[in-house]
């Protein structure tokens, strides 16, 4: 079913675009040489969601189009920064410090539907709101991240987060402070069984969960009663993480430290009272394990929403879970005037806001490029990066992109992506949230 | 990923909001040590002060143990090269800034030596 064979909506209305376009658009093909020029368009642009990758977008394009049309869609008044609910739940930052106001990077001129999306018809190019309301658009970016699958686990809501022995740093920021609470009251118990998991799905920050095991580590270790611990990590991939020089490190720290892998497992039911959970491998076999405490990441896929709609992936390994899009020009396969950012989008890794980064002056350029009619030059080369912490108080800076086997894409010379070191503690401690704001506001 | 030197500036400017209280009282009080001081006749170079210097050299020293405490992490984890250089500026810089403020000081509470 393909946007190309049918009747556009409104026909004149394409060709009405590229005639409001101005003599001021910028040739396409560096990709630094297209930030400073503004084009004039009439083109309506729709933004899905305002997280990293709704903020960055609205910035750019707002700066870039003059003329435009542009409207994000967001229910939430506050933005979430997710990357430091894990140190959060490890008790080394205050939740206040994730938060700010939607309302601060949100740049003037840009309307702000405070709504939540409901569905999408991408042959007639309208969104329906959840209030009944439609919006239509000339070029649509789905940035609404993703969604947290918890029915699919048997017997778990996020509420059951910080009661029961039970965590989840995924949940919520509020989620995060009581997995914090969940560990505290664990770490006081003076010993037991603890169990972190990892989905079989692709999640956002792949190395959360890795990070989670070892903060809860690094605080039992202060405590000197490593001994009374059992650490257990289920993971329903058959490695720890896609980077594979940094893969065969986390096996060989995990074994090191004494916490027991079990890989092509996740977990499929919990009995909350009873402090059980079962794990299901590949071929249906099932296990079920006491925990003391147990740190859940649920199964992650596009919001449902998205799933119902046209633009979720029809074919390959991203089928009905995923966005549609090219992983290079980050334009949708099949609808031309779509494209995807963030979380949302069929991709080998790239869930992370470091991906954000790496993205979004490329949809910038390539939503400029097809507003122009002109080829879609600029592409991403999978950049991402995870601040792996490795204890609390060191970390390493592991940038990697999904070109040329994950290979290494450091940013600073001098840091070792390999190394674990103190400096990358605190770049994510102290810099990476300046650098993530700084991105909101498009100016990195 | 590289960053223009106007994202290290935005970054920069991000990075600095939490502590521009602090940074303002120290910069209030250096300056003002330093202008009071200078406004009766004190010159760098023509007053010693052997305490000022010793103090200074303790806080910078110290700092190597403290610097990393204050980042929530601990003297052992600092490893690696980089980790050095950043630590050794960084007590460089607070041995320096405690200089710049107990040398003027001791020369408006004990007078020219
Ligand atoms: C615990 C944790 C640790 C992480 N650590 C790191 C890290 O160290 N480094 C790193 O780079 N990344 C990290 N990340 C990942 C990073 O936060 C995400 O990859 C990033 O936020 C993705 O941006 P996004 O805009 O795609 O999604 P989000 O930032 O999640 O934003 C999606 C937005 O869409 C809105 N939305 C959803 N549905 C709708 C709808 N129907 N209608 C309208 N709006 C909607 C939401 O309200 C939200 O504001 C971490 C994430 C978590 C949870």
């Amino acid at each position: 079913m393909s946007r190309l064979q049918l009747p556009p909506p409104s026909p004149g209305r394409r060709q009405l675009l590229k005639l409001g376009l101005g003599a001021g658009a910028a040739s396409l093909l560096p990709l630094s040489s297209v930030f400073a020029n503004t084009i004039s368009t009439r083109a309506r642009i729709v933004i899905l969601g305002s997280g990293a990758a709704g903020l960055s977008m609205a910035n750019r394009l707002s700066r870039r189009l003059s003329g435009a049309t542009i409207t994000v869609v967001e229910p939430s008044d506050l933005h979430n920064y997710q990357p430091g609910w894990t140190l959060v739940a490890s008790g080394v930052w205050e939740a206040e410090r994730t938060l700010k106001p939607n309302a601060q990077f949100l740049p003037t001129g840009v309307d702000w539907v405070k709504g939540q999306a409901a569905g999408i018809n991408a042959d007639l190019r309208r969104i329906t709101l959840a209030d009944s309301s439609t919006l239509e658009y000339d070029v649509l970016v789905v940035a609404t991240g993703l969604q947290l699958n918890y029915q699919l686990i048997d017997g778990m809501s996020p509420k059951l987060v910080g009661r029961n022995g039970i965590g989840c740093v995924y949940a919520s920021l509020d989620a995060a402070g009581r997995t914090r609470k969940a560990i505290d009251t664990w770490l006081a118990q003076g010993g037991g069984q603890g169990i972190f998991t990892s989905p079989q799905t692709a999640i956002k920050c792949a190395g959360a969960p890795i990070k989670m095991t070892f903060t809860t580590l690094s605080r039992i270790k202060a405590e000197s009663t490593r001994e009374r611990f059992d650490l257990d990590y289920f993971t329903g991939g058959g490695g720890m993480f896609s980077q594979p020089w940094i893969n065969d490190f986390l096996k060989q720290r995990f074994d090191q430290e004494n916490i027991t892998r079990h890989h092509l497992q996740h977990l499929t039911a919990i009995d909350a009272g009873a402090k059980k959970a079962e794990f299901t491998s590949p071929n249906g076999d099932t296990e079920v394990r006491d925990y003391d405490f147990i740190h859940v990441v649920p199964p992650m896929s596009a919001p449902d929403f998205v799933k119902d709609s046209d633009l979720i992936a029809q074919e390959g390994a991203f089928k009905g879970e995923w966005l549609d899009t090219d992983i290079h020009t980050l334009q949708h396969n099949r609808y031309p005037e779509v494209f995807g950012i963030g979380d949302v989008i069929g991709a080998p890794i790239n869930k992370t806001a470091a991906s954000v980064k790496a993205q979004a002056p490329v949809v910038e350029a390539n939503i400029v490029a097809y507003l122009q009619e002109k080829p879609l030059n600029a592409r991403h080369n999978g950049y991402t990066s995870c601040p792996l912490i490795t204890d609390i108080g060191k970390a390493m800076l592991v940038e990697f992109g999904y070109d040329n086997n994950m290979e290494f894409l450091p940013s600073f010379s001098f840091i070792d992506p390999k190394e674990e070191s103190w400096s990358a503690w605190v770049l994510k401690d102290y810099l990476l949230q300046p650098a993530y704001y700084a991105m909101l506001e498009g100016r990195v | 990923m590289s960053f223009s030197l106007a994202g290290i500036f935005a970054v920069l400017s991000h990075a600095i909001q939490p502590f521009v209280a602090l940074i303002l009282i120290i910069l209030a009080v250096l300056i003002a040590v330093q202008l009071v001081a200078r406004l009766r006749s004190y010159r760098t170079k023509a007053h010693h002060c052997k305490p000022a210097m010793i103090v200074a050299l303790l806080a910078g020293l110290s700092a190597v143990w403290w610097l990393p405490m204050l980042t929530h992490s601990q003297l052992g984890f600092v490893t690696s090269i980089v980790d050095w250089l950043a630590l050794i500026a960084a007590a460089l810089g607070v041995a320096l800034l405690v200089w710049l403020v107990l040398h003027p000081l001791s020369y408006l509470v004990r007078g020219p030596r």
